[in-house]
């Protein structure tokens, strides 16, 4: 029997004044991926986050079969910080709760070896503003893999990321789900969407939720998305796209 | 031209430069934060926010350090709540440091209109004295040197993670808010240290020039905190003896030689070919 790694009930949540997200319902079992779909101030950092922990949800269940490691965005960082790609990668190894002590040597090797997985030991000792746009992507990664998390939440993994660091990433991801762990993927490329496991559809409320047959369909999307999608029609058949204008908060 | 070694030889001057030596360590360990963390303005004002304690301590009898911590913990607990009302994506405290900074200052300078008769009183508050160090100011600098080492040595791995990315951090499940607010007591209280040397205008000579410039020096958090610890330590001894060279107090020497340092490593910098 396949164990339920994310399992979330009549979910509400907000910021104190208007709710931010409401009625969301889903599950991922262990091993599978879930692309979390919606316009920006949809309510996909604010799932994030209360998943996480930080925000407490106003209403509904959630159950979890351990702590999420979260992989931010790579803009969110600072460019300036004087930290090297291991620096970073060790940082995920605070999530154990030992903030106080300086790394352990299994701590800087787990860190070491994350940062080979997704192909960086070269660069471990580069500063990290000093990495591509790609190799600062796959060294936030690392620093996920570090926390060794049975459900990982990954905002826009593959947003601005060069091709090679792309295939690289998704191949982890691959090697993620077959170790049994789930991943719940915050994105805005609905043709990507297809190839994961279940598709989440929010816009400040769950508008579907389903495998990509069931949920990727011109009426699901538009009630997702609304005036920001454009739906193309070619000779291969009915493509959607979003219209991402880089914003964040919700 | 005075004798370097009346430093030494000399009892204020010993005691002077012991208080440098100490501001220094300071200066290097918590200075790295201050740059790396971007509270150069809050340091500063967190100096210039004790104005109305010292002031009102002057006029009561109460102890001007006591009165100046009381100051800058409550000033460092208002700027982080101040921070949090206006917006949890806030990345620095500057709105909240300015706020508090006006009201502190306004509130000093009409108690000093009412208070003060000699204005000499303001003129140490503001820009420090070599005379008028005594043991108590010793003992606060070094306390404030041990708890500055002991915050850095367990929390600087939090203010690196929260520093480099907040959101991430958090998720880690990091105490960010709490360390946080620990690192502006600290930044306030080495505040309230800092004042009878080189005054409560000049506290960021100490604390903000030596790592600004060793910043420009070093690529490493630990290089850095070495590199300001080095730099504080040096224009701290070289400002204390052009201080007794031109009989000036010692915080505006210590200052426009940290500047200097400063304005210097920059020029040399951009000359530099990328």
């Amino acid at each position: 029997m396949t164990e339920t790694a994310v399992r979330v009930e009549q979910l509400g949540a907000g910021y104190g004044g208007e709710p931010v997200l409401e009625h969301v319902s889903f599950a991922a079992q262990a091993g599978q991926s879930v692309c979390v779909l919606g316009p920006n101030g949809g309510g996909k950092t604010t799932l994030f986050r209360v998943l996480l922990g930080e925000l407490v949800p106003t209403a509904g269940v959630i159950e979890l079969s351990g702590r999420p490691a979260y992989m931010a965005q790579t803009e969110r960082t600072r460019l300036d910080f004087p930290v090297t790609a291991l620096d970073v990668a060790v940082m995920g190894t605070l999530a154990a709760g030992r903030w106080w002590l300086p790394p352990s040597r299994s701590e800087r090797d787990a860190a070491a070896i994350a940062l080979e997985r997704v192909g960086l030991a070269r660069v471990a000792g580069v500063r990290f503003g000093e990495l591509s746009g790609g190799q600062r992507q796959r060294t936030l990664l690392a620093r996920a893999l570090v926390q060794d998390a049975p459900v990982l939440l990954l905002d826009e993994p593959l947003s601005g990321v060069d091709p090679a660091s792309a295939r690289l990433i998704v191949g982890v991801f691959d090697e993620l789900l077959a170790e049994g762990r789930a991943l719940l993927v915050a994105s805005h490329d609905v043709e990507s969407a297809r190839s994961f496991h279940r598709v989440l559809c929010l816009n400040r409320h769950q508008v579907a939720f389903g495998t990509p047959a069931e949920t990727l369909n011109r009426a699901t999307l538009q009630a997702t998305y609304g005036h920001e999608l454009i739906v193309l029609d070619d000779a291969g058949g009915t493509r959607a796209v979003t219209i991402q204008h880089h914003e964040h908060g919700h | 031209m005075p004798s370097p070694f009346d430093l030494a030889d000399l009892p204020f001057l010993r005691e002077a430069l012991l208080e440098l030596a100490l501001l220094a360590v300071t200066g290097g360990v918590l200075g790295a934060w201050i740059v790396l963390r971007r509270l150069a303005f809050f340091s500063h004002a967190a100096g210039s926010a004790t104005f109305p304690g010292l002031v009102a301590a002057d006029a009561s009898g109460v102890s001007p350090t006591i009165a100046g911590i009381a100051v800058a913990l409550g000033y460092a607990g208002g700027v982080q709540r101040t921070s949090r009302v206006a917006g949890a994506s806030a990345r620095d405290h500057a709105e909240g440091t300015a706020l508090l900074l006006v009201a502190a200052l306004a509130t000093g300078v009409i108690l000093a209109s009412d208070v003060f008769e000699s204005g000499a009183v303001v003129e140490r508050l503001l820009f420090g004295t070599l005379l008028g160090l005594d043991t108590a100011d010793l003992v606060l600098s070094a306390v404030v040197a041990t708890l500055a080492a002991a915050g850095a040595l367990a929390l600087g791995r939090t203010w690196s993670a929260v520093g480099f990315d907040p959101d991430g951090a958090r998720a880690l499940g990091l105490p960010a808010a709490r360390a946080d607010l620990l690192l502006l007591l600290l930044v306030a209280v080495a505040a309230v240290a800092a004042i009878p040397a080189v005054g409560a205008l000049l506290v960021t000579a100490i604390y903000v020039l030596p790592p600004a410039a060793a910043r420009m020096l070093t690529g490493s958090i630990r290089g850095l905190v070495a590199c300001a610890l080095g730099v504080a330590l040096a224009e701290g001894v070289v400002g204390l003896y052009l201080a007794y060279w031109l009989d000036v107090p010692a915080g505006p020497p210590v200052a426009v030689l940290g500047a200097l340092v400063c304005l210097v490593l920059a020029a040399v910098r951009g000359r530099r070919p990328a």
